[in-house]
């Protein structure tokens, strides 16, 4: 299980690394997301991988799974929640804006765009 | 009975924040009200952690009671009373100047956000535990995604999905930085950390020290080390300038956060991980400060401008982090502090240029308003920036310079930096002569068609906007005429970050830390 | 008076004229003016004890540990370089203030001057080479600003910036130089570093800091091959050029190579390089200047000429050398500031500086041809004027060097002579013309005297010289060579090679001017490299490259700064890998079995098929949400259901998001990347997943070296934080911090999403929106009846679990977050089925006020804790029993978990709501009825009101 677990982290690291790299934010949007499960399902594995033994307190249990990742999991899940919330609403509202959904600014914009920004500040 | 003092600049401004949200959400006056005097209250319990701090003792905090390692602890020692204080002071600099130019009030919950993002910084700099450094990164990086978006407009909104986009990354990469150290250490606590490192079997190594480079890594991304420094330029030269003013700390952060974890954790008599960070740290540094003044001297914008130079200090300042000894130590912490300080000013300036001028884009233009005024705060901010006497920027970076006079790259970077120096100043001679000289050319027509100022808004140019720009020059003069005490105190925060064993001491209990002074010293060596 | 105060002084008067200049130009003047004289009665004051040979100190610690204190001295070479920089300065105050015209903003141009003066001193008066750097680089900047001054003027701006990048260049690899010097010396005092000498010489480091040091000299004196820069400093108003370019700033280089001279000379090295560059800037200026038609510009190279001589005789190394250098020194400065003034008065007066426009003057304007007359003749070396003796003992030092040196000399001399007389004859000589472009008569007495005063000085010099300056030449030439020289100037030295040489250049210098005409011509036939064009070239060229390379690096492709950070991320972290050693795991504590097994295919294939088919954007949130489940399953599986739970309701909202965004966007990726990018893409991303997969192999093959911590949490999860459920426990008590910081990050999320949206809907977005036409077909049944009966009959009930799921999580999975998402959801899912109009009306939440609420609750339950004298968020417990439910463990921790509660309820339904705003405006229907079929019946709310 374990190389299992691995292949699974490494795979889905790799699809949000590719998706991350694309041009436009919604690719992006959703590599970030990809990565986000990979590195949480990492951080869990920190704790290693125990089957049937959650961290819930019972009697006559002595042996539970690490819990100390899972409560950083959770809380790494409720931030990149928040982010992914402002990453798709500040995508969608500099579509509506700029009228391209372009990750990249391009070359000559950036000069313009700096002045623009200056003019607008 | 210093303890409580050590969580309060951090509860602060989340009551402010969440005050000013819950009932002055309307009211930008009460707003500002709070906002100023929250701020002013967080220097003053800033003041109150250096008194506590100057001693010498270091003071630990255990939240909810935990007894450390276990729970979460805050750690007051000088560095980190050092770096609230910056924060807390650059804060209401900054503040005063947002309230008396009316940048507040251009969008929606500034103050807010503001104090949040201030939270974010004040944990960032307390915490004993990596996790939760993690988490005030995250708090400080949201904050600051709306602070930079604040006002809108279609070229900061695009710079910021790539300011966005580009920390999340980051925060991935912090995570799975978390994860291996969480995996190897089995611990959060950063004392602990420091004592388990010398505790690992030799098998473990190549992870720790995996581990280890991954965390450095999210720090030089935020502190804006080449090759991770991409996100920088277009980021402070596209936010709101006096955003930009205050992200001048947020680089610092990483400096900081390396400085601690490298000091702390890894620090290079640490048989594992030894130089490993000083080895890339220094020659990425120096391109840092190459990139940066070749930025200064390309021009475009004095917004963009600023950036690089933004950039370039951080280049200096890495590189005497690099120094890695004391006296480097105390160097790049007086850096620090002046970098903090005339980035935050020169961004001012940048600010009233675009708001007398319309752009602050290096093409000649009619001249502006007030242009002596603007043109001397520009000429003292440049100077101080491109580290010309007789500001501290030279003092910096002299002590920068003589405190790395043994290291074995000392050619490199002597040279680099009085030659990034020249171009810097250089550079910074051609925007000002645009700006303030060639405007006054009658003759010299519009180059580009004139464009209105979007919103014309009187309180940007007046003399209060004025009074508060000058205040982080006030700073910069005054860390001149006091660099000699200055810079003492930046040699006992630096000798206070030498005894690692008095840290853990303060965090873990007396025991550890003596197990921690046997175990680290020449052994290794 | 403190030496220090006689330093500090200029720097404080230059606070004076900008506030005086409101009284009146003369108020101005007369303020500029004391302050310049009372710093001159300060030195004055320590002059006789100087003269006794004693060295005047004082000393203030500033930067200790660095070695930079402010410490000064003053010995013979400060005392006679403070009365040039004071004593010209007083003159040239007095000349600006009828010079400059009632246009030109007086206060500033006495600031500047001011500042530059104080420069000046405190070079001269630096006992600490780190302080005398930043003198020299305040000269650096002050000059600046003096150049600069007509910024109106092209020239003026160019000048200034070349003089700064030019002398700014040199300063910085002085400091480098000076750096070294220090170091080798042990002290940054130039006490010390002076008595250092055979210790400096003899170092391995001597070289490179001779260099540097000498990089500063040359810049700032203006040698070959920096020569080119003061020229173009000319476009400053005389009294500038006056000032900084005969007795000041250009002195600064011959000062510090006269103050090292102990050090740093006596070697071959400084021979070649001083005396060499010396030799050959005053021959070269000379020349130059002979071909200059601009008074000033012809002044200019004459001064880069004389400044070779007095570099050239320091450059030799002997005592006689310095001796004569000290001696030309005083002398230069004192014709040479003559001249400029009398320039600046014909300029003024004739209103042009060019001499061939000029000529007859003597007749209109006798007083100032007085003064230029005994000025030039003593630049030209002629008997009876000062210059002559210094310039005697110069070609007798070049004599007694060799004959290379003899012969450059006096063809530098010749030279001399020639544009000297030049300077006399074409300017003031001949028939008076009648067409000067205004017509010139001799000034007031405010502008005539100053140089006046020179001139006399010129004569009494050139006549008694001993009695005159004998002594003191023996003061300031001892502190240079830290000896006794013998010094005795007189006018007549007999027949000796140095009067043969004297003549053959004065007569040569008469056949060049005779000759000038053809010369001249010739001259301006001739090829030559122009300086000017080639450093601008330089400049322009640099930042070109710079702006080529920067604009090229931050163009603003941020997929290919992602790249290149992950493969240095990737490079790092095999370099720190590969630099330890590594002991492979043997641990395998979870054997395979077949349900994971195809939940880790499904994993795989949904993975593929999400980079095969994202450019089809509905579809890849489908697959992604695949993915999504499979990592649910999997926290399902390896005993983690609070992580199921989390992830799954998260995974709701996201793609809820993503989807109601996606509305909006554009439904396709269009392809934009070569088939070559993408393959490289591929290969970070692979080796990426590689690298993560090995590292998470590492861990999950190896048991834990050291305990890890969370041992004391399940330990104490029950005792101390009262509740069965350790993940719970460790959320809201013992790391009840990080998740205060996590729902704050929440709620500022939602807040940043608020903001966004609202300027969104203030700018130019607004109107594209209002305008917009759907790209997708629209439903015709908006609110499907069967889904809001659905969600109508759902909503208690998901709201009763939401409360069951906060009350029970502190001992079984589930907790405030989890229940503030299940309430969203079930909040959300009536927005969905029913609109968000109708929905509003009914719950009027001020989400914003919720959020607060949330945030402030848990921040006051940890400060509560505060009040009872615990720390921050400790928590206690109880057990109450809450009818009709069981009794319940409750801990205060339940205040804090209800914080988390509302602050994730209020922030999903804040970026709700905004989302909705921008529906709104796009026009989508809002209905305040629900179940409405059409989108144009009447019950429809329209757009939301600008």
């Amino acid at each position: 299980m374990e190389l299992l677990v691995s292949l699974g982290i490494g795979l889905m690291t790799a699809v949000g690394v590719y998706l991350m790299l694309r041009r436009r934010t919604f690719p992006v949007v959703l590599g970030l997301a990809m990565l986000s499960y990979a590195v949480n399902t990492f951080i869990f594995a920190s704790g290693r991988l125990i089957s049937g033994a959650p961290p819930v307190l019972m009697k006559d249990v002595t042996t539970y799974t690490d819990p100390l990742p899972q409560a950083l999991v959770l809380t790494a899940i409720v931030i990149s929640f928040g982010m992914t919330a402002v990453v798709v609403l500040l995508s969608l509202g500099a579509f509506l804006s700029a009228e391209t959904d372009a990750i990249d600014i391009e070359k000559p914009d950036a000069r313009e765009g700096a002045a623009a920004a200056d003019r607008a500040g | 009975m210093m303890s409580h003092w050590i969580v309060a600049p951090i509860i602060l401004p989340a009551l402010v924040g969440s005050f000013v949200l819950l009932t002055l959400r309307h009211d930008l006056l009460l707003q500002r009200v709070a906002g100023l005097a929250g701020t002013a209250g967080l220097v003053f319990l800033a003041l109150v952690l250096w008194a506590g701090t100057a001693g010498g003792a270091i003071e630990s905090y255990e939240l909810g009671s935990w007894p450390a390692p276990f729970g979460i602890v805050l750690v007051a020692d000088r560095l980190a009373a050092l770096m609230v204080l910056l924060t807390a002071v650059l804060g209401l600099m900054v503040l005063a100047y947002v309230t008396a130019s009316g940048w507040d009030g251009r969008g929606r919950h500034f103050h807010a956000l503001y104090q949040f993002q201030l939270m974010g910084l004040m944990g960032a700099m307390l915490t004993g535990d990596i996790f939760n450094l993690f988490v005030f990164f995250e708090i400080l990086l949201i904050a600051s995604y709306g602070l930079m978006i604040h006002a809108g407009g279609r070229m900061r909104l695009r710079a910021g999905v790539q300011y966005v986009v580009v920390n999340l990354a980051g925060s991935t990469l912090f995570l799975f930085a978390l994860g291996a150290i969480y995996g190897i250490f089995g611990t959060l606590n950063m004392a602990d950390m420091a004592v388990r490192v010398g505790q690992l079997p030799e098998g473990d190594i190549a992870l720790l020290r995996v581990s280890a480079a991954l965390l450095v890594l999210v720090f030089l991304l935020k502190g804006g080390l080449v090759p991770l420094h991409f996100w920088m330029p277009n980021t402070y030269a596209l936010a709101p300038a006096p955003v930009a003013a205050l992200f001048a700390i947020m680089t610092k952060v990483g400096a900081y956060s390396v400085i601690r974890v490298y000091t702390l954790v890894f620090p290079p008599e640490a048989a594992g991980t030894g130089t490993m960070v000083a080895d890339i740290l220094m020659p990425f540094a120096l391109v840092t400060l190459a990139l940066g003044a070749l930025g200064v001297l390309a021009g475009g914008t004095l917004g963009r401008v600023t950036a690089f130079s933004a950039l370039a200090s951080m280049g200096t300042l890495f590189a005497a982090v690099a120094g890695f000894d004391p006296e480097a130590i105390a160097a790049a912490l007086y850096y620090l502090i002046h970098s903090t300080l005339a980035g935050a000013a020169l961004f001012l300036v940048v600010d009233q240029v675009r708001a007398r001028r319309g752009t602050s884009a290096l093409v000649p233009r009619a001249p502006m308003a007030g242009t002596g005024l603007v043109a001397s705060a520009y000429f003292a901010a440049a100077i101080a920036v491109a580290g010309m006497p007789p500001l501290s920027g030279f003092m910096g970076k002299l002590m920068v310079l003589d405190a790395l006079r043994d290291h074995g790259a000392w050619v490199w970077v002597w040279s680099v930096v009085l030659v990034g120096s020249l171009v810097i100043v250089v550079g910074f001679a051609r925007a000002g002569s645009v700006l303030f000289w060639k405007a006054h050319d009658g003759a010299t027509p519009a180059a580009a068609p004139a464009e209105p100022v979007d919103r014309p808004d009187p309180a940007a140019t007046s003399g209060w906007a004025m009074a508060a720009l000058a205040l982080p020059l006030v700073g910069v003069l005054a860390l001149t005429a006091f660099a000699g005490p200055v810079h003492g105190q930046m040699r006992a925060i630096a000798a206070q970050l030498g005894d690692r064993a008095a840290y853990v001491a303060a965090v873990l209990g007396p025991e550890a830390g003596a197990g921690l002074a046997t175990l680290t010293p020449d052994e290794d060596q | 008076m403190s030496l220090a105060l006689i330093a500090a002084l200029p720097f404080l008067g230059a606070l004076l004229p900008g506030v005086m200049i409101r009284a009146g130009r003369n108020a101005c003047a007369t303020v500029t003016g004391s302050v310049t004289a009372l710093a001159l009665l300060g030195i004055l004051l320590h002059a006789p004890a100087v003269m006794r040979g004693e060295v005047v100190t004082a000393r203030f610690e500033w930067i200790p540990a660095l070695g930079l204190n402010a410490t000064f001295m003053l010995d013979g070479l400060g005392l006679l370089f403070s009365l040039l920089i004071l004593g010209i300065g007083l003159l040239i105050i007095t000349y600006a203030r009828f010079y400059l015209a009632k246009s030109d903003p007086m206060g500033q141009f006495y600031t500047y001057l001011l500042l530059f003066q104080g420069a000046m001193v405190g070079i001269v008066l630096s006992d600490n080479v780190l302080l005398l750097l930043i003198f020299w680089e305040l000269t650096s900047l002050s000059s600046f600003l003096l150049i600069g001054y007509w910024r109106h003027l092209p020239e003026g701006r160019q000048g200034a910036r070349m003089a700064l990048a030019v002398t700014g260049m040199g300063g910085l690899a002085m400091i480098g130089g000076m750096l070294i010097l220090g170091n080798i010396a042990g002290s940054y005092d130039l006490s010390v570093i002076l008595t250092q000498g055979d210790a400096i010489r003899a170092d391995p480091l001597y070289l490179p800091a001779l260099i540097l040091i000498l990089l500063g000299a040359f810049t700032k004196s203006a040698q070959f091959p920096f020569h080119f820069w003061l020229p173009h400093a000319m476009a400053a108003p005389t009294p500038v050029s006056a000032y900084l370019h005969s007795a000041t700033m250009v002195k600064a280089g011959l000062f510090l190579m006269a103050r090292l001279w102990p050090v740093l000379s006596g070697t071959d090295a400084w021979f070649w390089l001083v005396g060499g560059a010396g030799l050959i800037t005053m021959v070269l200026g000379a020349v130059i200047a002979l071909f200059k038609d601009d008074l000033k510009a012809l002044l200019a190279f004459s001064t880069v000429s004389h400044l070779g001589l007095i570099t050239m005789l320091l450059g030799l190394g002997t005592e006689f050398g310095a001796v004569a250098a000290v001696f030309h020194i005083i002398n230069h400065a004192t014709f040479k500031a003559a001249l400029f003034m009398t320039a600046g008065i014909v300029d003024h007066e004739a209103h042009t500086r060019d001499i061939r426009r000029l000529g007859g003057l003597r007749a209109l304007m006798p007083v100032t041809f007085v003064i230029a007359a005994i000025g030039s003749l003593s630049m030209a070396g002629i008997p009876a004027f000062n210059g002559f003796l210094s310039k005697e003992m110069m070609l007798e030092a070049a004599w007694d060097t060799g004959t290379g040196f003899a012969v450059l000399a006096t063809l530098g001399a010749l030279f001399s002579v020639g544009y000297s007389l030049r300077y006399l004859v074409h300017t003031f000589l001949g028939p008076v013309r009648d067409d000067y472009p205004h017509t010139p008569h001799d000034p007031g007495p405010g502008l005539w005297l100053p140089p006046a005063f020179l001139a006399v000085l010129v004569v009494v010099i050139g006549l008694v010289p001993q009695a005159a300056v004998g002594g003191f030449v023996k003061v300031v030439a001892g502190a240079v060579t830290l000896g006794e020289p013998t010094v005795y100037l007189k006018l007549w030295h007999g027949l000796v090679p140095a009067l043969y040489m004297s003549i053959a250049a004065v007569v040569g210098g008469a056949i060049l001017l005779a000759l000038h005409g053809g010369l001249s011509r010739a001259w301006d036939a001739a090829p030559r490299p122009e300086a000017k064009a080639i450093f601008d070239a330089l400049v322009d060229a640099c930042a070109r490259a710079a702006r080529g390379l920067s604009d090229g690096l931050h163009d603003g492709a941020v997929s290919r700064y992602l790249a290149i950070m992950t493969a240095a991320v990737l490079a790092y972290g095999f370099w720190a890998w590969s630099g330890g050693e590594h002991t492979p795991g043997l641990r395998i504590a979870t054997p395979l079995s077949p349900v994971p097994v195809i939940f880790a295919a499904l994993l795989a294939v949904a993975s593929l098929a999400l980079v095969a088919l994202h450019r089809r954007r509905f579809v890849a949130l489908v697959v992604i949400s695949i993915v999504g489940l499979v990592v649910s399953m999997a926290f399902v599986h390896f005993s983690a259901p609070d992580l199921a739970l989390t992830q799954l309701t998260v995974e709701v909202v996201t793609i809820i998001l993503l989807l109601l965004a996606l509305n909006y966007l554009p439904k396709a990726t269009p392809v934009e990347t070569t088939a070559a990018r993408r393959l490289l893409d591929g290969a970070i991303a692979l080796g990426a997943g590689i690298g993560v997969a090995a590292l998470t192999w590492a861990f999950l093959s190896r048991d834990r070296a050291l305990p890890a911590i969370s041992d004391y949490h399940l330990a104490n999860s029950y005792e101390g934080g009262g509740g069965n459920n350790v993940v719970n426990v460790i959320l809201v008590d013992f790391r009840g911090f990080d998740t205060m910081g996590e729902i704050i990050v929440l709620g500022i999320a939602a807040l940043v999403i608020f903001a966004l949206v609202d300027g969104l809907l203030r700018g130019p977005a607004s109107r594209w929106l209002a305008n917009r036409v759907p790209d997708m077909p629209q439903a015709g049944d908006r609110h499907p009846l069967m889904m809001v009966v659905a969600t109508r009959i759902a909503l208690p009930i998901a709201l009763a679990v939401a409360v069951f799921i906060f009350l029970r999580g502190h001992n079984e999975p589930g907790g405030g977050f989890i229940a503030g998402l299940v309430a969203a959801i079930a909040l959300l899912m009536q927005y969905m089925a029913s609109g968000f109009a109708w929905s509003e009306s009914r719950q009027h939440f001020d989400y914003h006020g919720v959020i607060a609420l949330g945030v402030a609750i848990a921040v006051l339950t940890g400060v509560a804790s505060l009040l009872l004298g615990w720390n921050f968020l400790t928590s206690t417990n109880e057990y109450v029993t809450v009818w009709p439910l069981s009794k319940v463990h409750l801990a205060s921790a339940i205040a804090f978990d209800l914080g988390v509660f509302l602050t994730v309820v209020g922030s999903v339904m804040l970026a709700l709501a905004s989302l909705s705003r921008i529906g709104r405006r796009a026009g989508e229907g809002v209905n305040l009825t629900p179940m409405d079929i059409d989108p144009e019946a009447p019950g429809r709310a329209g757009k939301e009101p600008h």
